[in-house]
This record gives C-alpha cells, structure tokens and sequence, in this order.
C-alpha cells in the first residue's frame, strides 16, 4: 500500500487513506489489486455465546496469510446480527470534498445498535464509536440495513421498521461526526424498506422491499408472503425533495426486491434489482421523464426430489461490474452464480455460470471444505477480474434452507473472471473458512474492500 | 420477586429472581446470558418455552406467530412472570420453530 497515490491528472494525496477517484473508469485505472477484505462473521443464533464480529481476511496472494482472517474487531454485545455496512464517504467524494473514506458503518440489524469502525489501520481496525438502539428508536426506526455516504458528509442508512419492528421503516440521516442528525424522509413516504441507491445528478434515489422486522426476523412464512406482508414494489425518490416520486409495483413477478444497483457512471438513469423470491431481474430505467421497470432475467425454477414445488433460484445479491459492462447475481438456494454482458441494458445476455453449493452446485468445488449454502453476497475487483462470494443469508433464514451453516460455518470463495471472454473460473486455491474462527464457526456476509466497492460507491 | 427457573439443553439450571422486570432484564442483572436480538419483542432471537406457570406482556410478542405462541413459546425480552415459572432456554429453542417452508 503505497503512502501517496498520485493520481494521472498530476496531483498526490496527502495521506494514503484520502483514496478518490475522479470517475469509475479512473478507479479501474488506478486501484491497486485488493489485499483485505473487510467481512462480517456472525454468531447470532448459532451455539456459540459470542458477539459478532467483523474480520479482516487477506486476499493478498503474495502474503503469507492469504485466505486467513487476519483480525477480528468484536462488537461490545451479542446478539446484532450484523449484515450490510458502509463507508461515511464514497471513494469519489475525495475529489470532490476531501471526505476520507475511513471509517466503516456497522448496523446490528437486529438489535438497532450502530458501530463506527476506524480503518486507519487497514489490518486491524478498531471500535471507536457506538450509537445505542435507544438513540435510534427515538426516531421511530429499527433494523438498519444499507449504509450510502451521501453528499456534504452526511450518511444515509435505510431503516426496515419503526421502534416496534413494525411498518413504516424510512431512512435515518447520520453526520460526518456520526450523530444522528434525525429522520431524513417524511414519516410514512413509504412503508417497507430495504436497499436503496442514488445518482445525485440525476436527482434519483431507487429504494426496494424486504418485509417489516416482525415478519422477516423471525424467519420465513409463505404465509406471509400470500398475506402480503412481504414487498413488491420499488420507490423512485426525489433525491433533493426527500419525496417519492413514482412506485413502481413489479407484481407477482417481482416478490421481494432486494438489492439495488444504479450503473456507475454518475450520468445513468438505469439501473437493476434483484426479486429474490420471483427470482428475477428488472431493469429500471427513465424515458420521457419517468421511471419504468420491466422483468429482463427470469431465472427457472427447478425440480428437486426433496421439495415440494418447483424451487426458486433466490436472487439475493447482484454486481454491476465498475465499467457497467457486465451484471453478475446469485441464485442462493440453486447455488449459481451467473454472469450477464449487460451492454444492451434492456437485454441482458447470459454469457457464463457457475454451479457451486446450493441444491445444485458442485458442494465441494475446493476439494477440502464442503458448502453448506449457495453463493449469496458478491463482491467484485475494481478492475473487474476477481469476483468473491460468501454463503449466508440471514440467521434465520439461514436455519431454515441450509442449516449447516450455522453448524460448520460459511465460506468465502473466489472466482477469475475474464471481461474480455465473459467467463468465470473458481479458483480451487482460494478458501476462507469462517467454519475455523477461534470463537467458533461463523456465518459471513458481506464483502467490502478499502479503496473502493462496486457495490456502494456513488459519484456524486 | 418471582422465581424463574431457566432451564438449558444440556440439563443446567438457572434460578433468577423477577422483580417486576421482563425475564431477560432479571437474567442480565443477576449475570445469566441468554440470548437476546432486538429486546423489543419483534425479532424472536431469545425465543423460549415456557414449561411451567404464567408470563404477561406489556407489548404484543410480534415476533411469535399465534401459532407458536399458543404452543408454549414466549419471548423473555418482554415476558414478565406473573407466577413461578420454568423456562426451556438457549439458542436450540428458537430452531424448533424451524422449517423450510417447501418442503
């Protein structure tokens, strides 16, 4: 890691965390190949009594401790669930107002609480603050899942329910000092949440659908997704208003749409999310003004001897590669990961996949450490090259699909990706096993890397 | 004060005294862990079974679905005891509750 980036245009940084850059094609340009990952391991709901950490893994090959944990930053209680998290400043934000992207956002996604985590030191990290559920519930808000820096230092994180674990969820509003300034959308804009991204110079924001607390924490009821407690419906804000503009309902076909992902350049109005439940993709996208989606991927279910119905792939995490040249999701419950030449927006075109874990995936693509679960959590190279995955989804859900992995843990792999062929190879070298942690095995979620993610940042 | 008697897989007991305080704040204040998520009764992490006696709640259990709660589950992050109560505890309770739902 060098001291000093010097960026093309001529200019140094000042210190070495004041990563930026000046567009998505100048962070494939000028990113060095990730060395840690930053990845939750949880411990909620499994036999072991610890709280849940987040990890430093070294994805470093010339390192002598690739694909181990390098670090564990414990959280101060058990019992968080912690899940999505985020950066209080987007790698692009250094250009535009000094903001150091440094420090990590950590919610419990079950218990409220929110941690602050300093990445000065890369490897090993450190707690420094602690917002208490108590302050969270003062705003009527609970269950805080996606974290955006937003413009002027403030950061965003979407909130699943009110204080009760009920609905409306909304968004609650941090500063650059990480106090909660307040509520940052009017009481009752919508009422389900989950994901959310945003293009400031379009003045759009696109937030999606999971379910209140209530209904999805404690584990999944098809019950409640006949009873229609379970979304269907993406909000397309106004950015600067804090106004929905347009809900677009996806049907029957878009049950349950979770992650949402703008193109990365800055000027895009299109976008894609994922249905997890449907099992498809649509593309959003403006035309004359407003705001449409239409179904562009439908995954087939499939027939299995153990299950009673045709089982659904579950698309439960999407990728936008930094160039927008390709789209790769995760079929959890199948156990597929597939790649998409997305230059056609309207029209994806599969062009490879990979079957590992899952119903039906090789379950034991290394050779030395059988899954337990599917793909679910992707995390992509800047340059495009080299897409990890881990295997949870949610304690609860988790226990129901595929127990194991609370039993003998997840697992994060790798997969070489060639842009120029559109293929992916797992690299068989690469396991790191949350089954081995010193506490126990633990479940692992999502991947983020210091310089820069494909999946969070925004130019603003 | 109102006994609880918690009680784990493995056979190990636990005694806490209640003293108009929810089953997991009584646990807590006299160093027993139990498991616990949100402590507001909407996420179901400390799930329990109530063996013997009667526990109120000030707030709806909305993590319980009527079904299991009229089976014997509780939440102790909101359950007050109003008698004497034994409790079944750990993490193995809320995984009775289990099951994929398409199979």
């Amino acid at each position: 890691m060098s001291d000093v980036a010097t960026h093309t245009d001529g200019h140094a940084h000042h210190a070495h965390h004041h990563v930026g850059y000046a567009t998505p094609q100048a962070a494939i340009e000028q990113s060095e190949p990730e060395r840690v990952a930053y990845v939750p391991a949880l411990y909620v709901g499994t036999d072991v009594d610890a709280p849940d950490r987040l990890t430093v893994v070294d994805v470093d090959p010339d390192s002598a401790t690739y694909c181990e944990v390098l670090h564990e930053v414990p959280m101060p209680h058990a019992g968080d669930e912690l899940h999505h998290f985020g950066w209080n400043a987007c790698s692009s934000s250094c250009h535009v107002e000094g903001l150091e992207r440094r420090y990590l956002l950590v919610p419990g996604q079950r218990s409220s609480r929110i941690h602050v985590i300093d990445t000065e030191n890369r490897r090993e990290p450190e707690l420094v603050r602690t917002i208490e559920p108590e302050s969270v519930s003062e705003y009527d808000l609970s269950a805080p899942h996606t974290v955006h820096c937003a413009p002027g230092g403030s950061i965003l994180v979407s909130m699943l329910g009110n204080a009760d674990g009920d609905l409306p969820g909304g968004f609650l509003e941090l500063d650059a000092e990480f106090e909660i300034v307040g509520r940052w959308d009017p009481p009752g804009e919508i009422s389900m949440n989950y994901d959310f991204w945003y293009q400031p110079r379009r003045n759009v924001m696109v937030s999606s659908e999971w379910a209140a607390p209530k209904t999805y924490q404690p584990g999944f009821d098809f019950a409640d997704v006949e009873a229609g407690r379970y979304g269907r419906r993406i909000h397309v804000w106004d950015w600067k208003q804090r106004e929905v503009r347009q809900t677009l309902d996806l049907g029957k076909e878009g049950l349950l749409p979770l992650e949402v992902r703008f193109l990365h350049d800055p000027e895009s109005t299109h976008g894609y999310v994922g249905a997890a439940l449907s099992s498809n993709v649509f593309h959003f996208f403006e035309r004359d003004g407003e705001f449409r989606a239409e179904k562009v991927i439908d995954v087939e279910t499939r027939e299995h001897d153990d299950w009673e119905i045709p089982v659904p792939g579950v698309i439960t995490d999407l990728v936008v590669s930094m160039d927008d040249r390709y789209l790769f999701f995760s079929n959890w419950v199948h156990g597929e990961v597939r790649m998409y030449d997305a230059s056609d927006r309207a029209h994806p075109r599969l062009t490879d996949t990979l079957a590992v874990g899952g119903l039906y995936g090789d379950p034991n693509p290394t050779g030395d450490r059988p899954l337990n679960a599917g793909p679910q959590m992707l995390q992509l190279s800047l340059d495009g090259t080299r897409l990890y995955f881990t295997t949870s989804l949610y304690s609860t859900w988790d226990d129901q699909f595929f127990p194991g992995e609370a039993e003998a843990g997840s697992v994060m792999l790798k997969a070489d990706v060639n842009p120029r062929k559109g293929t992916m190879t797992l690299d068989t070298d690469f396991l790191v096993d949350f089954g081995t942690l010193p506490a126990g095995p633990a479940r692992a979620h999502e991947i983020r890397w210091p310089d820069a993610d494909c999946t969070s940042d925004v130019w603003v | 004060m109102t006994r609880v008697r918690l009680r784990w897989a493995d056979g190990r007991e636990d005694v806490v005294s209640c003293d108009d305080e929810s089953v997991l704040a009584a646990a807590e204040r006299e160093g027993v862990r139990l498991p616990a998520g949100c402590r507001r009764g909407f996420c179901g992490t400390c799930t329990s079974y109530l063996v013997a006696g009667v526990v109120g709640y000030d707030t709806e259990p909305r993590a319980l679905r009527t079904r299991h709660r009229r089976r014997g589950y509780v939440l102790p992050c909101i359950a007050r005891p109003e008698t004497a109560c034994t409790l079944r505890v750990g993490p193995e309770v809320v995984r009775e509750l289990r099951q994929n739902p398409w199979r």
